[in-house]
């Protein structure tokens, strides 16, 4: 909320400084955010006196002007307004100011008269909206030479308060000022409100009718006959521009001016344009419709709150009076409302119809229902000054619900206790009565029966007025300690989801891969390149762009956006990952959606880095994502995995499926060109993403155990066996390992090539032979290998070149 | 022959194999001058050969002379052996280049919200918090709901909401987690919950994802001191040991007392101005926001059926990224979810 210093000094006599009421507040909860002057631009215009005025002797509309504005001599200046006239008080924006148009003011000739400065009209100062017919013309009041802003008392000192949502009371000047007399020990003064009345009473012209006490507790209307709907005066345009209102009939800008000031919105109706005698307050018909102030035409629930005459709707309560009964220009008889509305049902409406307005902000957090009868009052008195006309006696009302004041228990010990630092009873009391509370006598028991104001709606439980002694008292004041937890020393919980993430993190950084992260939705479109399932999406419902619409299902479309980002800013050599959740619809979930922990690897590029003494041409490719897999799995003590060939995901291929101890642990590709391309890569793309839960699961399962050191010697042979295509080096091992001889121990593939011209594989294997118990001989061991190789040529197509 | 000549001819000996020794500039050199003097055909052994051939007494002396020659003789030739061993490794060390780059492996690195989770995370474990974890997509319950947010709650236009369905949300922040875990549990409770959230808001300082970490501690007699205490210490491990904490009053339906939590500007370290003027970071003020914290609201212990009597507590929650910008000088948001390795190289 934007306040203006001077309104506050209007309530209550702070002579302090903006920066140090500002440090006060801020302190005190109320947040503000800068400080500002909004009439800055024309600081530098000061007020001058025309001393002479002439005709210009090349033109027959500008005049020439010498003008006083307190300088060592007078100003020639050249003007181009007719009502220039010799002994005016004008503002005058010198050489070097800059007007809030843009426009600079430059020493010049025109048409061969020299002029050094320019008198300006209203709007060209920006303080009013519509284009002024001359220049302005100051009152007598103004001292030459002063700054124009000072000279005018503008509201020059405008500070940008942040108002929490349990604030409501503080949405006006009057909230601050309540807050700024307590924190300074100054009192609160409101202005005066008297007028006359006169006529028939309003009661007698105007019925009230609610339906639902619950929607609207209080409605009141003043009748005022033979207003003159016209501009406001001066200091009440000014006021509004200066907090960012846009001042508009002095009917319109008295409510509006109330609003900021007591925070109670008010509505002018032109009581011409209703029907009957009869205001009803009713909740709108299903489908019913409303043309509001701004032209629209709203459709409407029968959750929305509606105002009407005899005959139809005429405003959309608390959000927006209607178009057909709104003031203009020539109306002349008002009807007031000024009426308390249910916080939540404006909230609904102003949210469903994206309608918010200053008016709905303040009902939907609250507004004061005692204080109502006083803003009614102030508005009229307001309306009557600058619009005159007469104001019917008394108001035309309905009250179903009055309001009623609470009575909290509170106990200073429990304060205390809660903020951590004593909190003496006189202290509390201070407190609680300086914020306007009513205090019972403590009872034996030590509580006091505290009843807030009727404008602290948001003071209910004990809990909200021990806020209330620990703001005033200041947070920042209490005693930092280190609280004292009482836990037995085996509640040590198991290592949680972000335990085991962070140590696969760890591992994935160890072998070189650089931690990405990326937002967890992307587009359907993405989605639908990767023909990813279509019925097990999780949509968000109302996304801020089309590549941000459905949840991730897989890491894979983030990692391939990453990669793309960096290939498009030349960083060609990736090696990636990803630790995240992913997410599937699941009918069966509270949530309606299934996560999964996932990692998820991407390698283009070059396999070695950059530099002495690696090679330039080799290209990262299945066995370093394979390598990479085979690592993280090794590296949790679980068995070796199987890597099996599949083509679930058409958009990798080759594609393979890897299973550790029979449960699916992911999968590994090379992203098809065709979409690769699509994320710019011009190098082999390939991905893997792994089950972090099912990781998890297996590793969890895992029981580390030392195996004692052989006490023999190994004995070595290698074979090489030509395998003919559509052998894979998996059903050799298998075969190997299904030879079971005895002092078999471990074999390992040290040479793989395809001799030129055949598509036959020549693969060498190193196997280990070792006897528990006794040093082998050559013979034996001899004896074993032929029989293993021959029992492997048996089972598959391979050959001994 | 008596043995006195042959004591002579065994210390000659000595001065010629030295000059011998001398003479060798390599190690080929070197053997043959050994061989030639110590070598099983040698003259050493030349000499000696001659001892059975005296008396027992004389033989007795020159034996000793001889050994005492064949240890000097060795001595020579280990010093003379030594020194060209030296020599060689003196003219093989000149080639050595230390500059030589060393054969990179690829460099992995984790991602600074990572690494920022990790030492907040760690520094309140320490503290005795444990870590817990929970779903993203959240319930509105458990988001708001029970969070004292109740439906056209005006609070709720504080955190702008993507929505699954009318009752699922992305969780908007950590704290749904503070209800499953008093849900789950019984006080004392001392957990924290770092995650990704949700917010309807994308501009320069906001991202629609970002990560946050919750902070929860319920038990008897918990108060404001003990918060301000806990954060003061949190604090002053992430940013060291001099930063200042100053606790302004706010409001978060969840906490009553709530307080936004500021520290000392890390940049000018809470003068307000650099060098340069007005300090970038704190704008002048000398304070940065940081995180928001506050005692657990009744209301909250109501929807988890907790004793509001018996039992107090306090819970905070901070930014992630937030903290990440101030502690690396991080200028742009965005940065962190475009993943350029560039960026992430630098962590």
């Amino acid at each position: 909320m934007l306040l203006s210093l001077s309104w506050l000094r209007e309530l209550t006599p702070y002579q302090g400084t903006a920066q140090e009421l500002a440090d006060r507040l801020t302190m005190l909860g109320l947040e503000i955010e800068d400080i500002f002057n909004p009439f800055e631009a024309i600081m530098g215009v000061v007020v001058g006196r025309v001393l002479t005025r002439q005709a210009h002797p090349d033109s027959d509309h500008l005049s020439l002007c010498t003008v006083d504005v307190g300088g060592e001599s007078p100003l020639p200046i050249v003007c181009g307004a007719a009502n220039v006239a010799a002994g005016q008080l004008v503002p005058v924006a010198t050489v070097g100011v800059s007007l809030p148009g843009g426009l600079t003011i430059k020493k010049s000739k025109i048409r061969g008269q020299v002029s050094e400065g320019m008198i300006c009209s209203e709007s060209e100062l920006g303080l009013a909206e519509e284009k002024s017919p001359g220049i302005m013309v100051l009152p007598e009041t103004c001292q030459v030479g002063t700054p124009l802003p000072e000279a005018l008392s503008l509201d020059t000192c405008v500070l940008d308060v942040s108002i929490t949502p349990n604030r409501a009371d503080c949405l006006s000047v009057l909230g601050i000022a309540r807050e700024t007399a307590m924190a300074f020990d100054l009192p609160l003064t409101l202005p005066e409100v008297a007028y006359a009345e006169s006529g028939p009473e309003a009661a007698k012209e105007l019925a009230i009718d609610i339906e639902d006490p619950q929607q609207c507790p209080v409605y009141r209307a003043k009748i005022i006959s033979g207003v003159a709907v016209a501009p406001s005066p001066d200091r009440i345009r000014w006021r509004l521009t200066a907090i960012g209102q846009r001042p508009i009939s002095n009917i319109v800008d008295a409510t509006n001016y109330v609003l900021f000031e007591l925070g109670q919105p008010l509505h002018a109706f032109d009581r011409a344009k209703l029907a009957g005698n009869v205001i009803k307050v009713r909740n709108a018909a299903e489908g019913e419709a409303i043309v509001t102030l701004d032209g629209q035409e709203r459709k409407l629930t029968a959750r929305d709150l509606l105002i009407c005459d005899a005959e139809k709707p005429v405003a959309l309560a608390g959000v927006m009076g209607g178009a057909n009964s709104e003031m203009a220009d020539g109306s002349s008889d008002v009807v007031l409302e000024c009426a308390v509305f249910r916080p939540g049902t404006i909230r609904k409406t102003a949210r469903r119809l994206a309608l918010p307005s200053e008016a709905s902000y303040r009902f939907e957090r609250g507004v004061d229902q005692v204080g109502s009868v006083y803003a009614l009052n102030r508005a009229v008195a307001l309306m009557l000054e600058t619009a005159g006309g007469t104001a019917r006696p008394g108001v035309a009302m309905a009250e179903p619900k009055p309001f009623t004041p609470r009575g909290i228990g509170f106990r200073p010990a429990r304060a205390t206790m809660l903020l951590g630092e004593d909190m003496p009873e006189d202290f509390c009391r201070k407190v609680l009565s300086g914020l306007g509370c009513q205090l019972s006598e403590t009872d034996p028991s030590g509580v006091i029966a505290v009843t807030p104001p009727s404008h602290r709606l948001d003071l209910e439980r004990e809990a909200d007025l021990i806020e209330e002694v620990g703001r005033v008292y200041g947070l920042d004041r209490i005693a930092p300690r280190l609280p004292r937890v009482s836990k037995a020393l085996d509640d040590v919980p198991a290592e949680s989801e972000f335990g085991f993430w962070s140590r696969v993190r760890t591992f994935a950084v160890g072998l070189g891969l650089r931690e990405a992260v990326n937002y967890s939705f992307v587009g359907h479109a993405d989605l639908d390149i990767l023909c990813l399932d279509a019925a097990c999406r999780v949509s968000v419902a109302n996304p801020l762009s089309e590549d941000q619409n459905v949840m991730r299902p897989m890491l894979a479309p983030g990692l391939l956006a990453t990669v793309r980002h960096n290939l498009s800013h030349g960083n060609a050599n990736l090696r990636l990952f990803e630790v995240a959740r992913v997410f599937a619809a699941d009918a069966m979930s509270e949530t309606s959606a299934r996560e999964a922990g996932r990692l998820g690897i991407a390698l283009h590029g070059l396999r070695h880095p950059d530099g002495w003494p690696w090679p330039k041409d080799e290209l990262a490719g299945y066995g370093d994502i394979k390598g990479i897999v085979e690592a993280l799995i090794a590296h949790f003590k679980l068995p070796a995995g199987v890597y099996a060939r599949d083509d679930s995901l058409p958009w990798l291929a080759p594609q393979v499926v890897v299973t550790v101890g029979g449960k699916r642990l992911g999968v590994i590709g090379q992203v098809t060109p065709e979409v690769a391309d699509a994320y710019h890569a011009r190098h082999a793309l390939w991905l893997a993403e792994l089950d972090l839960d099912a990781l998890r699961a297996l590793a969890d399962g895992v029981k580390r155990g030392f195996k004692a050191l052989p006490s023999f010697p190994p004995v070595r042979r290698d074979v090489t066996l030509a395998a003919a295509a559509g052998v894979a080096v998996g059903d050799v091992l298998t075969a190997i390992a299904e030879a079971k001889a005895a002092i078999f121990e471990d074999v390992l593939l040290i040479d793989a090539f395809t001799p030129e011209g055949t598509d036959e594989r020549r693969l060498t294997f190193r196997l280990t032979y070792r006897h528990p118990e006794k040093t082998l001989k050559d013979k034996e061991v001899d004896k074993v290998h032929e029989a293993l190789v021959a029992a492997v040529l048996a089972k598959l197509p391979v050959t001994r070149p | 022959m008596s043995g006195l000549s042959l004591v002579a001819e065994l210390e000659g000996l000595v001065e010629a194999c030295a000059a011998r020794l001398d003479r060798a500039l390599a190690l080929e050199e070197l053997e043959a001058a050994r061989v030639e003097f110590l070598g099983r055909k040698g003259q050493l052994a030349a000499v000696m050969s001659r001892l059975p051939g005296l008396d027992p007494d004389a033989r007795r002396e020159a034996g000793k002379a001889a050994n005492a020659v064949k240890e000097r003789l060795t001595a020579l030739y280990d010093a003379r052996l030594a020194d060209l061993n030296r020599a060689a490794m003196d003219v093989a060390l000149a080639g050595f280049d230390p500059t030589v780059p060393g054969y990179a492996p690829a460099a992995g690195s984790l991602h600074p919200v990572t690494l920022v989770t990790a030492e907040i995370c760690k520094a309140l474990e320490e503290l005795g918090f444990s870590i817990v974890t929970g779903p993203e997509i959240e319930t509105d319950y458990y988001n708001f709901e029970a969070l004292n947010m109740p439906p056209e709650h005006p609070a709720r236009d504080m955190q702008d909401t993507l929505y699954i369905s009318d009752s699922i949300v992305l969780r908007t922040h950590t704290s749904p987690l503070q209800i499953r875990t008093m849900l789950a549990s019984k006080p004392p409770v001392a957990v924290i919950a770092p995650g990704k959230v949700y917010r309807r808001d994308s501009d320069l300082t906001h991202t629609p994802m970002f990560h946050q970490i919750e902070g929860l501690l319920v038990d008897e007699g918990v108060s404001m001191a003990d918060l301000r205490g806990t954060l003061t210490a949190f604090v002053r491990r992430i940013f060291g040991p001099k930063t200042n904490v100053r606790f302004r009053p706010s409001f978060f339906p969840f906490t009553e007392p709530s307080a936004e939590v500021d520290i000392s500007c890390v940049l000018c370290g809470g003068k307000g101005s650099t060098a340069s003027g007005p300090c970038r970071v704190c704008k002048g003020t000398g304070f940065v926001e940081i995180l928001g914290c506050g005692m657990v609201d009744p209301n909250v212990f109501d929807a988890v059926g907790y004793d509001t009597e018996r039992y107090t507590g306090f819970a905070f929650g901070m930014g992630v990224e937030r903290v990440t910008m101030l502690k690396y000088g991080i200028g742009d948001l965005r940065m962190f979810f475009e993943n350029d390795i560039r960026f992430l190289s630098q962590f």
